[in-house]
């Protein structure tokens, strides 16, 4: 369980971005979780939610997305969706292949009122 | 007035926070530091006792092994020759930089050529927590099925050389060392794939050459440019 302590660490973010915002009040909470970022999505949406209750902005919603993750093949160059763990080009067969999206854990994004 | 404020921002843990610290820390020393590993029982400590026997008359190297509980891992190692502290995590499933930092306050880093880092075994957790160190391995064996890169893909993925250990069983296990490596080559990683038993040492030569290409890589990488 160790989406708790990964909870805590964008709720820091969360409440630093707060502080520029001190007039405001919080209303939902937006974090995308890659696939392979290693992140539970349910688990740090529960955990999130259980800081967010013991908050100043009890009321304000999280959103846990999980995103897919897209690898391009340094081969040929392809980008394509990873499906069912297969990481290797399905143009060329290329094992040289770097993920450009879904291996992270990012707050996208808030709402304040 | 309600307000979307986009951010898009990684988010970094205090684990982040330390691992890079420890990086540096090792860095600095000019040291090479392998974080090892599998799902319990896998071989990570017979690797390292087989390493110790093997490279311990020609390099310097210690140790800090993770376990629930017990010393009996570090007693191990110690037996085999190679200095080793025991890192006990109660219920901790993975190592983490704090602990690893402490562990290795005994140790004079500078004096070091291989540092070894012997994770939990687990192979989910220790995944998602950087401890600094230079090169990742992840050890698999052959009782435990040929399917398991692809079963915990984040471990196998971030892993700078595969072993795959008890190469000797493998045909009382009925394992494929085909569909293993097909399962590798799947994830998209360009790593190598050491086939060994650490009863029977088969295998181990490719093992150590690899250790001490590393070394040397992280040593010249280190080492002032000669202007």
């Amino acid at each position: 369980m160790h989406e708790i302590a990964l909870a805590r660490a964008v709720w820091r973010q969360v409440a630093a971005e707060m502080e520029k915002h001190s007039d405001r009040r919080l209303t939902q909470v937006h974090v995308v979780v890659g696939e392979l970022s290693g992140a539970e999505p349910e688990s740090l949406e529960f955990a999130l939610g259980l800081l967010v209750a013991e908050s100043e902005w009890p009321h304000a919603a999280v959103h846990v997305r999980k995103e897919p993750v897209v690898l391009v093949c340094r081969t040929c160059g392809r980008e394509y969706p990873m499906q069912e763990m297969r990481l290797r080009c399905p143009a060329c067969g290329g094992a040289d292949v770097e993920p450009v999206r879904g291996t992270q854990l990012r707050l996208e994004s808030l709402e304040v009122e | 007035m309600a307000e979307r404020i986009r951010l898009e921002k990684k988010i970094v843990t205090e684990n982040d926070r330390l691992a890079a610290a420890l990086a540096e820390r090792f860095d600095e020393a000019g040291l090479l530091v392998v974080n090892l590993m599998s799902s319990p029982g896998a071989g990570k400590t017979s690797l390292l006792e087989q390493t110790a026997r093997r490279l311990a008359d020609h390099l310097r190297m210690a140790a800090v092994d993770g376990d629930l509980a017990t010393d009996r891992d570090a007693r191990r190692i110690i037996d085999a020759g190679m200095p080793c502290r025991q890192i006990n995590t109660g219920r901790g499933c993975h190592l983490n930089g704090r602990q690893v930092a402490e562990a290795i306050e005994v140790y004079d880093l500078a004096d070091l050529d291989i540092l070894f880092i012997e994770n939990v075994g687990n192979l989910v957790c220790p995944a998602s927590f950087d401890l600094g160190e230079h090169r990742r391995v992840v050890v698999s064996s052959t009782p435990e099925g040929d399917d398991k890169p692809v079963k915990y893909p984040v471990a196998f993925r971030s892993a700078d050389c595969v072993v795959l250990n008890k190469i000797d069983l493998v045909e009382a296990t009925g394992f494929s060392p085909a569909s293993f490596s097909g399962f590798v080559r799947d994830l998209g990683l360009d790593v190598p794939l050491l086939q060994l038993s650490c009863k029977t040492g088969q295998g181990l030569g490719a093992w150590l050459d690899w250790l001490r290409t590393q070394r040397e890589a992280v040593r010249c990488r280190a080492a002032p440019s000669p202007e």
